[in-house]
């Protein structure tokens, strides 16, 4: 394959500012939620990226890729049951509208 | 041998059409009624036109000795590290035969179907899960891979309980199709552990490839030591029986297939008499190879005396249960169990060929029967129960004589299709078990008793639909404006016509009086045919299917029922009869056995719970709870709490001043987050740039 | 492969971007599976299989599934995204931080230091055995730990989920 490593380091960055700009703007949690999911893939892809060119023989690059995989399942589950419990207790799953942390 | 293997390149077009229709009509909008039907019924056609060609390229082939026609197209699925996953198809006369008879009979119940779901509101769903049926069935023909063959096989099942479901508001529907997917699911956990253990010992699931196939492989199999004592091979092939079990609705598994009737007729037809149940008896002939490795026709091995004694007791079971229905599907859908049991039997007792032999024609006519009650069912308005009925030759002569054909070929009256094929298990049968053959005879016996009685209560007599309610036909689409039945309309009589044609003359494709059994020949060349006992065994079939006809007229064609209340005049017998019709009292006894035991399994483990496994957990939180209030009172209130207070007091006073930053709002922390990184990312590249 | 590169590149980022965009948040998740096959296919591309297939059977098959649920679970089922949301400062800010992030990340990645970097040609192919021996060997702590988190996670779910009805009785 031809591709130089940077194609894929910027389509990372490009995917991770993508995730940043739903994360920042859209109401719905559940959209947030998923903008980080494509943040969390863009720093997968990276890792998987740097395996593939420059640590190909060893196993640390996908192993570090599987965990991470992990953990974003961990954290989905969380969040999601999060918005959840907040929708029962708030009726909403606006963002702007859940601001009980205000201090 | 070439243009062989071109063909079976070309299988995969086979279900690769109705598949490729279904995908489209999924899409369609709900009223392009008349493009979904269009694009099943075309679909279809064309598949019937390729496995026809296929057909008449093996049939050219036959002759050339003793050598098996063959030919498989394998390619790799997927490679995954060093494994591969292999697939194939294959192409021989067992694969081509049901091939074009699965499209052949399709597309006539599909044709039937267009008129029997005219006013169906969610047609152009019913034909779309037709198509997806008819991929998934011809893909299980088509493949040389168990585990494609599995594949298509729970596919199958899917479509059958989509299509048993289709009226699914009637809570009897959405009962019967779960009860269908559930009961089979048991035959294909057997199944399933088959394929494994069929993997595990052979490393492929291919079963011809080249002498290094599964089946070619079963020789050796039948020398290594499986479970329970027996040889491998016999251990996988009693696995793979309890899958066909459920699929063919054999005894104890066959309690899903009278229920499946809740679906609209042109599936009874098609999933329940012509083809899906028959993937069973299909699935134990394509793994014959398996099945009988290792035993001689003197010592057959355990999974053969399985098939055939399975086959024969469900045989005559169904039968039994066929003469006391009242439902006209009810009585077919018995007359299927008793039927698919005399295809294992044969099996069983080593009748590769007249197993087969028996299923396509067995599928010709069942389907033929199916279909000629749903004309029936539709030119009655909707009527099911045979003593509402009677008198129908007068309202609807093509559909009675058709019927007649069919029902003739089912009880075995010569020159009918189905005599020559069940002549043939029974001679087959004859010469492994005299005791399977007195059985099945029997249950021939029932066989032409119980559809001489059908077809007396249903075309005999006089008319006595109008006895009951009228308000049960009254706004149907269907009326006329009156209440008498009627004959169907063409799209329903050409296919149960075209398939009487079959129902009549298929038989000859396997007698034994011109030439010697064509279909023999064609299927298994190198099969011993044993024609020892032959005269006899007709003889007594022939008699004895002349005897339950009779029987049929002396008690229900002499005196026609007159009223819809009429007792049966079977019911003198009493228990026995009340017996017959509550089915042997099988689901009763499931009811009160296997749920109930899975209830109280359920009950014990809840108490298990509530008792032993909460009690440890109390007692952790207890002991948790003591050891916490010891350090409450040393550590906490006297050390930390007064070096805390002081602390406080500074925290809180900084603390008021940074909450102003806190607006509580999740994306403006998130954007204070973002701008940091920025910052710090613009200082990095600032200072690595000086 | 070069094509492979760019057409799989381009429904990646389709993908991502019709996930945070679209208003209906049931075609949300569509695209969001969209874009996961996109990576996935990725993956594949760079012979990663197992993560590949990780990454579908666990963001398509859980994480996507699991987010059709809270939709389901949070507003009616067609899942309309409310009113249309307004283009104010937040979007302003927004955006403009998402730009100056991606222009910055892309500035750090077109260094000297990984412009000429190619492909490693065929070295040692790490299969799916290897990674199997390395979760039971080298790895076998890490993993462990893994399945602690997941447990936890689990547990932690469903106890947040259940916590209205503890409230109700």
């Amino acid at each position: 394959m031809t591709i130089p490593l940077g194609h894929y380091l910027i389509l990372a960055g490009v995917i991770f500012s993508i995730g940043l700009a739903g994360a920042l703007t859209r109401k719905n949690a559940i959209i947030v939620l998923i903008a980080i999911e494509l943040m969390f893939n863009a720093a997968i892809l990276n890792l998987i990226a740097f395996w593939h060119y420059k640590q190909y023989a060893a196993l640390t690059g996908q192993m570090f890729a599987v965990f991470a995989i992990g953990i974003a399942a961990a954290e989905s589950a969380i969040g999601l049951a999060l918005v959840i419990a907040i929708y029962r207790q708030s009726k909403t799953v606006d963002v702007d509208e859940i601001r009980s942390l205000k201090g | 041998m070439e243009h062989l293997e071109h063909l079976a390149k070309q299988q995969w077009l086979i279900p690769a059409l109705p598949l490729l229709a279904a995908a489209i009509q999924s899409l369609l909008p709900r009223s392009q009624r008349k493009l979904s039907a269009g694009l099943c019924l075309f679909a279809m056609g064309a598949a019937c036109v390729i496995a026809v060609r296929a057909f008449l390229a093996t049939l050219g082939h036959h002759g050339e000795g003793h050598e098996e026609v063959r030919a498989v197209a394998n390619f790799t699925w997927f490679e995954y590290g060093t494994t591969t996953l292999a697939m194939g198809f294959i192409l021989d006369p067992l694969t081509a035969g049901m091939a074009a008879m699965v499209t052949f009979v399709g597309f006539f119940i599909f044709l039937n179907a267009t008129g029997y779901m005219h006013d169906d509101e969610n047609f152009a769903r019913f034909f779309c899960f037709l198509s997806l049926f008819a991929a998934a069935m011809l893909g299980l023909v088509v493949s040389n891979n168990l585990l494609m063959l599995f594949m298509c096989w729970e596919l199958v099942g899917l479509c059958s309980y989509l299509l048993i479901g289709f009226w699914f508001h009637k809570p009897s529907a959405a009962a019967a199709c779960k009860k269908a997917f559930i009961t089979t699911r048991i035959g294909d956990v057997g199944f399933f552990l088959g394929i494994l253990m069929l993997y595990w010992k052979t490393g492929t699931l291919n079963l011809y490839d080249g002498g290094n196939g599964a089946l070619e492989q079963a020789g050796g199999l039948a020398t290594v030591a499986g479970w329970w004592g027996l040889s491998a091979a016999t251990t996988i092939a009693v696995l793979l029986f309890i899958g066909a079990m459920g699929k063919s609705a054999q005894f104890p598994l066959h309690v899903w297939l009278p229920d499946a009737m809740e679906g609209p007729t042109p599936v009874s037809a098609l999933i329940h008499a012509a083809t899906m149940v028959a993937a069973g008896v299909f699935m134990v002939g394509r793994m014959f190879a398996l099945f009988a490795a290792g035993g001689t026709p003197e010592h057959p091995t355990f999974a053969m005396d399985m098939v055939l004694w399975v086959g024969c007791f469900t045989a005559l079971f169904s039968a039994s249960i066929a003469v006391a229905q009242f439902d006209i599907k009810r009585v077919l859908a018995y007359s299927t169990c008793s039927q698919l049991g005399l295809m294992m039997m044969s099996l069983g007792a080593g009748g590769y060929s007249a197993g087969q032999f028996h299923l396509l024609t067995h599928a010709f006519f069942k389907a033929l029967l199916f279909l000629g009650s749903g004309c029936v069912i539709i030119g009655t308005h909707h009527e099911q129960d045979m003593r509402k009925m009677g008198g129908l030759k007068k309202y609807m002569p093509i559909t009675f004589w058709c019927y007649l054909a069919g029902m003739l070929a089912l009880s075995g009256v010569p020159p009918f299709a189905g005599f020559f094929s069940k002549d043939e298990v029974l001679l087959e049968t004859f010469h492994r078990s005299k005791i399977a053959w007195g059985m099945a005879t029997f249950a021939a016996f029932l066989t032409a008793f119980y559809m001489t009685r059908q077809m007396y209560m249903v075309f005999a007599g006089k008319w006595r639909g109008g006895d009951h309610g009228h308000g049960k036909t009254a706004g149907h689409g269907h009326g006329h404006g009156h209440h008498e039945p009627h004959e169907v309309p063409w799209n329903m009589w050409v296919p149960i016509a075209v398939l009487s044609v079959f129902a009549v003359f298929l038989g000859f494709a396997g007698t034994p009086l011109i030439g010697g059994n064509l279909f023999h020949h064609y299927l298994a060349p190198g099969e011993h045919a044993d024609t020892e006992g032959a005269g006899l065994v007709m003889g007594i079939s022939v008699a004895i299917g002349a005897l339950g006809i009779f029987l049929g007229y002396l008690v229900y064609g002499r005196k026609p029922m007159q009223h819809a209340d009429e007792p049966d005049p079977l019911a003198k017998m009493g228990g026995l009869f009340t017996a017959l019709n509550r089915k042997w009292y099988v689901d009763e006894f499931y009811e009160a056995t296997i749920i109930r035991l899975t209830m109280a399994t359920g009950t014990f483990f809840r108490m298990f719970d509530k008792l032993v496994v909460d009690g440890i957990l109390h007692g952790i939180v207890a002991l948790t709870r003591a050891i916490s209030q010891v350090f409450r009172w040393i550590g906490d209130e006297l050390l930390i709490n007064g070096g805390f207070d002081a602390g406080c007091e500074g925290v809180r006073a900084s603390g008021g001043l940074l909450s102003k930053f806190q607006s509580g709002r999740v994306q403006n922390y998130f954007a204070f987050l973002g701008v940091g990184t920025i910052l710090l990312l613009a200082a990095y590249f600032f200072i690595s740039i000086q | 492969m070069d094509y492979a590169f760019w057409i799989i590149s381009g429904i990646t980022v389709l993908g991502a971007l019709l996930a945070v965009t679209l208003r209906n948040l049931v075609h949300c998740v569509l695209s969001l599976i969209l874009f996961f096959l996109g990576i996935a296919a990725h993956y594949f591309l760079l012979r990663a299989d197992f993560v590949g297939a990780v990454q579908i059977l666990i963001y398509i098959g859980a994480v996507a599934v699991l987010i059709l649920f809270a939709i389901m679970l949070t507003r009616n089922v067609t899942g309309a995204d409310g009113p249309r949301e307004v283009i104010g400062v937040k979007w302003w800010a927004g955006s403009v931080i998402a730009a100056l992030t991606a222009f910055l990340l892309s500035f750090a990645v077109s260094g000297d230091k990984l412009a000429g970097t190619i492909s490693p040609g065929d070295k040692a192919y790490v299969g799916v055995a290897d990674i199997g021996r390395g979760f039971v060997g080298d790895w076998v702590v890490p993993f462990e730990v893994m399945a602690v988190l997941l447990t936890a996670a689990l547990i932690g779910a469903v106890v947040i989920a259940l916590e209205e009805i503890r409230h109700r009785r």
